[in-house]
């Protein structure tokens, strides 16, 4: 090949080779780093469709672990505790948080802000190991217990694990009021003194003005708080008393007796319900995007 | 009351704050104390505590048995935070080159792993590492690429493999804020002049992501420290964290007092190195702001 | 009549301090009902915490805020009888421009039938009907400042508040807004107070102007007065644009007497009270109160001033020529002439006479 003056010296020509080269193994290691997160979980999920006890030799497509999970009165139960408990301690943990998220971020300066921010932050920090034991401890020491409240509710008989909801309770306000804080500063705080100049008292702006504005935060903070009170394991296994399971734990108990095609679909389940929250999470935020609402 | 309240911003501020504030105080500050003060009890051998003061149990602490221990849980923490950041570090800057769209698209198919259960997460590990039933020794037999299964269960490599996997976005999303507010340009010079790029590299945007990687090692090094599930599951029995030791001192060997001295030391540990980032994450702030 | 009812808003001695910064100094103010008050000074002078003081939005660490002669304490702002423009609009971003404009009359109860009355009215006040139903985003940055206006407006409040209300618009548009919102002052009637740090738009606007700096009310005026006869420098500075000489001071008793520094003498119509003979000073003149002539022409005589220079610029303006005239030993003087002159115009290089009345000059403390 004859160098015309237009063409780069060969030098150039190398150079040029290099980032290609470069570039390609660039998009390889980044393909590479996703299927190592996501091929696990997804080799879980094809397994627990497996016609056979084993959950590395595929043999032909079945959906009977998914029938014997259905069928298994213990699982569904733990399934009905994990709800049943996320959606209590994150209903509580939400206003409380929203509260402190408004405390915190409206006024900058007041005495006790330092000893505030530590009670509010430190949980976030703490593993959960030592959250769990503390808690077991105080509810020992207290006189408290790890016992399951007997509940009538409009007729319906509920178990109310009371430790379990306030230890979640323990760890979600904390993450409720990162998340409302980080929105209710971006938010025009002119818009409060606006409503309060047009003859609204402070409750009333807080429920037309303030509370619509911070709802994507409100929203996203308690997305949140579901989300990690349902995967909790450490902290509801150290806090539920005897014959108190979420899935979570009797996953857990599950996985120590051996591994079965019947776990993943537990699993494949708890992803399920995951990505769905995931979604929900999403499509409120484009929804508002779409509608505008919100400052940007 | 209202021309109290309006003249007095602290008092309103702690009127929002008091709900939480109190619920954290009585669940989660009285039994930090509770179990500090534990740390300094006897046990009685019912599994309660006598309220005898001793130094006994962090003396224990440092019997070799548990020590050994403790050791291998900061070891633990150290290879875990050391390959987040080795295999992170450059899955960040590629998710950070990306055109915007990518680049979002990929952060959020980083924060769905986050979102789902860790549990769950740590068992798909599980069901391709065990030794002889595991999908990967089984599938490497089949093709006869190895005849003996290797050992990647119930050791050292496995639990690295499961806290990496359960923690490293935590990692990544830090590294990748810091480098996505690097100027564009700069990258792109950076691209360009390949042939310095390592110099590029070393001198513009490591210096400049350094808030973000330390961050990111803390976010990983802390919940590595305490881990208790991943050393459950993937150390098959056999490897012990020290989250391990303590939970059986509560749930098996009915030694609360001395499960409490192993947690306020680990805790301890915990927050020295917050102490550490802090400053370091200050002083590289300030860098960064003069540079 | 007691004194204090006379006025719209009165402020007594009035002081805002936020830790050790002082934000307003001992300010006292009273304003008349009807009247379209401009607080004008540069940014961090104060105004805006004047007017937030008067709004409620900020407490007083000393003195008092009257309105209509009430005193108005530790009220909040939704018991004050006043309504705010706020600077960014502050429209709520949630609701309609209906529902925006409804949303102080609904607070205080008004029955449904009237609201939607009165919004349709203040629509066409604001030239804005037919845009009931859009939301904030979809409005151009002149639209959503008469959408806060009417906001405010249908309140019917004793005294509307006004934060730089134009700052975020467009130079043509914040002209043809100036004119549109002094009409509708003198349509409704209502006692404007209006922030501004733009010298023009106060002057245009306002019956009277306090000019601020520092915290401080440094002077209260009609704009005529406040332009023409500016008592201290930091006005004769702001306001407009003015000619400063140093000189050396050699009698304050009418007809004031300066020195420049090569010793040419001046007169000038007014000293400020706090100098003394012998001190350094500086003498104001407006550009446009100054005149060129050829050497040996041109007024002479006691009430005039004289002083040599060549232009060193001449920058043809449209309606004026504007000269940069070297004097001697002291300073450029900028001198505006209308185009059209009997003399013709000047060239770069000629040496002339400028030449100014002793009632245009005004000789003043000069700071720093």
């Amino acid at each position: 090949m004859s160098a015309t003056p237009t063409t780069s010296t060969p030098s150039a020509g190398q150079h040029r080779l290099r980032h290609v080269l470069g570039q390609w193994l660039f998009h390889l290691y980044g393909f590479a780093g996703y299927a190592f997160f996501y091929l696990p979980i997804l080799i879980l999920v094809i397994f627990s469709f497996n016609d056979s006890r084993s959950v590395s030799k595929w043999a032909g497509f079945t959906l009977r672990w998914y029938e014997a999970m259905l069928q298994d009165r213990q699982i569904m139960l733990a399934l009905w505790n994990s709800v049943f408990v996320a959606v209590v301690s994150t209903a509580i943990a939400t206003v409380l948080g929203t509260l402190a998220a408004m405390a915190l971020e409206r006024y900058r300066r007041f005495p006790g802000r330092l000893i505030a921010d530590i009670t509010l932050y430190l949980p976030i920090i703490i593993p959960d190991i030592a959250m769990a034991i503390m808690l077991l401890a105080f509810f020992n020491l207290s006189g408290i217990g790890l016992h399951i409240w007997k509940v009538r509710f409009f007729g319906v008989r509920l178990a109310v694990p009371i430790s379990v909801i306030i230890g979640h309770v323990a760890f979600n306000i904390s993450f409720v009021a990162v998340v409302v804080q980080a929105r209710l500063a971006q938010m025009d705080r002119t818009l409060e003194e606006a409503a309060q100049d047009l003859y609204a008292s402070p409750w009333r702006t807080f429920w037309r003005v303030t509370l619509p504005l911070m709802m994507p935060g409100v929203l996203g903070g308690a997305l949140l708080a579901f989300t990690l009170s349902l995967d909790d394991f450490v902290i509801t296994f150290f806090t539920s008393g005897a014959g108190f399971n979420t899935l979570p734990v009797r996953v857990f108990g599950m996985i120590r007796k051996g591994v079965t095609p019947k776990i993943n679909a537990v699993s494949s389940l708890m992803l399920g319900f995951s990505l769905l929250l995931v979604t929900l999470a999403l499509l409120a935020a484009r929804g508002r995007e779409e509608r505008k609402v919100g400052f940007f | 009351m209202n021309e109290l309240l309006q003249r007095k911003p602290g008092l309103r501020a702690w009127l929002l704050l008091a709900p939480s504030f109190l619920w954290l105080l009585i669940f989660f500050i009285i039994p930090l104390g509770i179990i500090v003060v534990y740390s300094f009890l006897e046990r009685d051998l019912y599994g309660g505590v006598v309220w005898k003061w001793t130094l006994e149990n962090y003396r224990r602490v440092f019997d070799p048995l548990y020590f050994k221990t403790f050791l291998y849980s900061l070891w633990i923490a150290f290879l875990t935070a050391f390959f987040s950041l080795l295999f992170g570090y450059p899955l960040a800057y590629y998710i950070a080159t990306r055109p915007e769209k990518t680049r979002n698209a990929l952060v959020l198919a980083l924060m769905i792993p986050f979102w789902t259960n860790f549990l769950v997460r740590t068992y798909a590990w599980l069901t391709l590492l065990r030794t002889n039933t595991g999908l990967i020794n089984v599938w490497l037999q089949e093709w006869g690429i190895i005849d003996h299964p290797l050992p990647l269960f119930g050791n050292t490599f496995a639990i690295t493999l499961g806290l990496v996997y359960g923690w490293m976005p935590d990692m990544i999303l830090p590294i990748y804020a810091a480098l996505e507010q690097l100027d564009r340009s700069l990258l792109e010079a950076a691209e360009d002049l390949y042939a310095s790029g390592w110099q590029v590299f070393r001198r513009v945007i490591w210096p400049l992501s350094l808030p973000g990687v330390i961050a990111g090692t803390m976010l990983v090094f802390i919940p590595s420290l305490g881990a208790f599930v991943t050393p459950a599951i993937l150390g098959g029995g056999k490897r012990l964290m020290i989250g391990n030791v303590i939970t059986n001192q509560f749930l098996g060997a009915h030694d609360w007092p001395f499960g409490s001295a192993l947690s306020v030391l680990m805790m301890a540990v915990m927050l020295l190195a917050t102490l550490i980032y802090f400053r370091t994450g200050g002083e590289e702030a300030r860098r960064g702001g003069l540079g | 009549m007691p004194d204090a009812s006379s006025a719209a808003v009165e402020l007594r001695d009035v002081v805002k301090r936020f830790g050790d910064v002082v934000a307003v100094d001992h300010v006292s103010l009273r304003i008349a009902p009807g009247e379209f008050f401009a607080l004008l000074g540069p940014s961090g002078s104060g105004k805006t915490t004047t007017l937030r003081m008067i709004g409620g939005f900020e407490l007083p660490t000393e003195g008092e805020v009257l309105i209509e002669g009430e005193p108005q304490g530790y009220k909040p702002p939704y018991q004050r009888p006043v309504n705010t423009v706020f600077q960014n609009y502050a429209l709520f971003p949630h609701m309609t421009v209906a529902q925006n404009i409804a949303f102080g009359l609904e607070m205080r109860g008004v029955p449904k039938e009237e609201i939607r009355r009165r919004v349709s009215e203040m629509l066409d006040l604001v030239r804005l009907s037919g845009y009931e139903r859009r939301r904030p985003h979809q409005l151009s940055g002149g639209e959503q400042q008469r959408v806060a206006l009417a906001r405010a407006l249908i309140n019917r409040p004793k005294v509307l508040l006004l934060d730089e209300p134009l700052g975020a618009l467009d130079l043509k548009l914040r002209k043809a807004m100036q004119l549109e919102l002094k009409a509708i002052q003198e349509q409704v009637g209502i006692t404007f107070i209006y922030v501004t740090h733009d010298q023009e738009e106060a002057i245009t606007m306002a019956n009277r102007i306090a000019v601020m700096n520092k915290g401080k009310v440094l002077q209260v005026g009609t704009p005529q007065e406040v332009y023409e006869q500016p008592q201290t420098f930091f006005v004769a500075d702001f306001i407009g644009d003015t000619n400063f000489l140093p000189v050396q001071v050699m009698q304050v008793t009418a007809p004031v007497e300066v020195m420049t520094e090569s010793g040419t003498r001046l007169t000038a119509s007014w000293a400020e009270p706090t100098l003394r003979t012998g001190v350094k000073a500086v003498m104001a003149v407006r550009p446009e109160r100054m005149h060129l002539y050829r050497p040996g022409s041109g007024p002479e005589g006691p009430e005039w001033n004289r002083i040599e220079g060549i232009i060193r610029q001449v920058i043809y303006k449209g309606l004026d020529i504007r000269y940069e005239v070297f004097v001697a030993g002291e300073c450029s003087l900028h001198v505006r002439m209308p185009v059209g002159r009997s003399e013709g115009t000047f060239q770069r290089g000629e040496h002339v006479i400028v030449a100014w009345p002793r009632a245009a000059a005004r000789v003043f403390r000069s700071e720093s």
